[in-house]
């Protein structure tokens, strides 16, 4: 009767090996999870890698827009830093876990204190774009409403910022994160997107719709450390090799510390 | 309660675990609820337009569902058409796929650079996505294999007696399906139709990848709901409450249908 193993076995090997497998690719434990703004996705990957690289701390980024993570780190999800485009749901944040802003320099970020904030980590702008494929557009065409526009959703923070820079636009539909806009363009779906500078700067598929110079109301990024062990990356990202990476993907510098 | 003999401890102790997982979180829906509010929460500009938005696009996919499906049952139930379990595999499909996958295989059939999509726009100028029947191909998208499976159930166990009774006695085969199949299947229909119905109503994920998000156009109940849930959480707990109230209005008087009396 046994001269096959149970298949309850055979199951139990295989899902074992599949956890084993999955837990090479991040180095257990010690793995940091850090919650990312959508916009950040690319240069995040950067920053992480250089981070590992010097630290040895793998990193599991979670990327989303800034309200939804807020939202899940409200409700504790297990985050250790946090990079947001909108520092107001810091503030917010910040009072939930008491957290206390960095003053000064000579702060020792090594230290076990929860959390670390760093305001202005870098700057970005809103830029009106087209999908590569279409025609090039005129700032008119923002208002013309048999072209299909596309924005972030009000609360998301491209949204706020276009709604504080543009006003009122024939909208049609609201996106959940910039990424998401960015995915209307490239598909061709849309005509008009509003989304970041460095968006345009890094997908072929995305032009500015006509040529724009960095303009404000724009985005601010913030960092928080959420847990100890987020501390010492969090520092990380003050340092100039951050910096340089942050300025290579397109982010204005934000003021130096 | 007595026990019966036939139920072990350990089997009554772990269902009772399943029944608390699976009312607690409307429970906990209840508690949060903003009751003294409530009234003036539903009143609100953007509760309407969703519920109205809502209730165009989920009534507008039954109707689809109902005109779609029907012969698509019967079709399945009664017709020796070949591969017919590989048609009935493929239709059932959307009811097991990650709506959000749907919304994408949607945008890259019927999106503006879509396989027919372009051509609907370049014959017709007609463009779905960020409309409102843009919601409405998501919803019947979603909501059809509901309806199709439930009624071709139906047929299946009511048999084909009748009807080759009816034919031998000279009734040709659209006599049949009028004057004996369908009104035997009306309880059947109207089931699938209220399943489908729930099922349009409350999505999300392949309305916001393939319609977008417009207030007074393709923002639905669940779409209002998820954008409440970061500014405004009691809006979002009583956008809740209005598809949950809308659920059990639907579930309450077709229980019977699927689920046994006693």
């Amino acid at each position: 009767m046994w001269t096959h193993p149970p298949s309850g076995a055979i199951l139990l090997a295989v899902v074992a090996s599949m956890v084993a497998a999955g837990c090479t690719e991040v180095p257990g434990d010690t793995a940091l999870t850090v919650f990312v703004a959508s916009s950040l996705t690319d240069v995040a990957a950067d920053l992480t890698d250089e981070w590992t690289s010097t630290s040895g701390v793998g990193v599991e980024l979670v990327v989303g827009g800034s309200n939804h993570l807020a939202a899940q780190v409200r409700d504790g999800a297990p985050a250790d830093a946090f990079l947001t485009a909108d520092a107001e749901l810091l503030d917010d944040l910040q009072h939930r876990l008491l957290a206390k802003p960095v003053t000064d320099q000579t702060t020792d970020w090594m230290a076990d204190r929860v959390p670390t904030i760093i305001h202005d980590l870098a700057i970005n702008h809103l830029v009106v774009a087209r999908p590569t494929a279409g025609p090039e557009r005129r700032p008119a065409d923002l208002r013309d409403p048999s072209l299909v526009l596309v924005a972030c959703a009000a609360g998301v923070p491209c949204g706020d910022a276009a709604a504080a820079r543009f006003g009122d636009l024939p909208i049609d539909s609201f996106e959940p994160s910039a990424r998401a806009v960015v995915a209307r363009l490239a598909l061709d779906e849309a005509d008009l997107g509003i989304v970041y500078a460095t968006d345009v700067a890094a997908h072929t598929g995305l032009a500015q719709a006509w040529p724009q110079k960095p303009t404000c109301p724009c985005i601010t990024y913030a960092a928080a450390s959420l847990s100890p062990s987020g501390n010492p990356f969090v520092a990380f990202l003050t340092s100039d090799r951050a910096r340089q990476i942050l300025t290579e993907h397109g982010f204005a510098a934000g003021p130096p510390r | 309660m007595t026990r019966p003999p036939n139920a072990p401890r350990s089997v009554l102790v772990v269902a009772a675990l399943a029944v608390a997982f699976l009312t607690l979180p409307v429970l906990a829906l209840l508690q949060r609820a903003p009751w003294s509010g409530l009234a003036d929460l539903l009143r609100r500009r953007e509760v309407v337009e969703a519920l109205g938005v809502s209730l165009l696009v989920s009534l507008t996919a039954a109707g689809i569902v109902l005109v779609l499906g029907t012969p698509l049952a019967w079709v399945l139930a009664r017709v020796d058409v070949p591969f017919r379990r590989l048609v009935r595999t493929l239709v059932v499909l959307p009811m097991v796929l990650p709506p959000v996958v749907g919304g994408t295989a949607l945008l890259f059939a019927l999106g503006r650079r879509g396989l027919v999509g372009q051509w609907l726009e370049r014959w017709f100028d007609v463009t779905l996505p960020f409309t409102t029947a843009g919601a409405v191909v998501a919803a019947t998208f979603v909501a059809l294999p509901f309806y199709v499976i439930t009624v071709e159930g139906a047929l299946r166990t009511s048999g084909e007696d009748l009807e080759q009774v009816a034919s031998t006695l000279g009734a040709d085969p659209l006599t049949v399906l009028r004057r004996i199949t369908l009104p035997r299947l009306i309880p059947a229909m109207g089931a699938g139709l209220a399943l489908a119905w729930a099922r349009a109503l409350g999505e999300f994920g392949a309305t916001i990848t393939f319609a977008g998000n417009l207030p007074g156009r393709t923002r639905t109940l669940p779409l209002a709901t998820f954008q409440a849930l970061e500014s405004d959480p009691e809006a979002a707990v009583a956008l809740s409450l209005v598809l949950l109230a809308v659920s059990l209005a639907v579930l309450l008087p077709t229980r019977h249908r699927w689920l046994p009396t006693r």
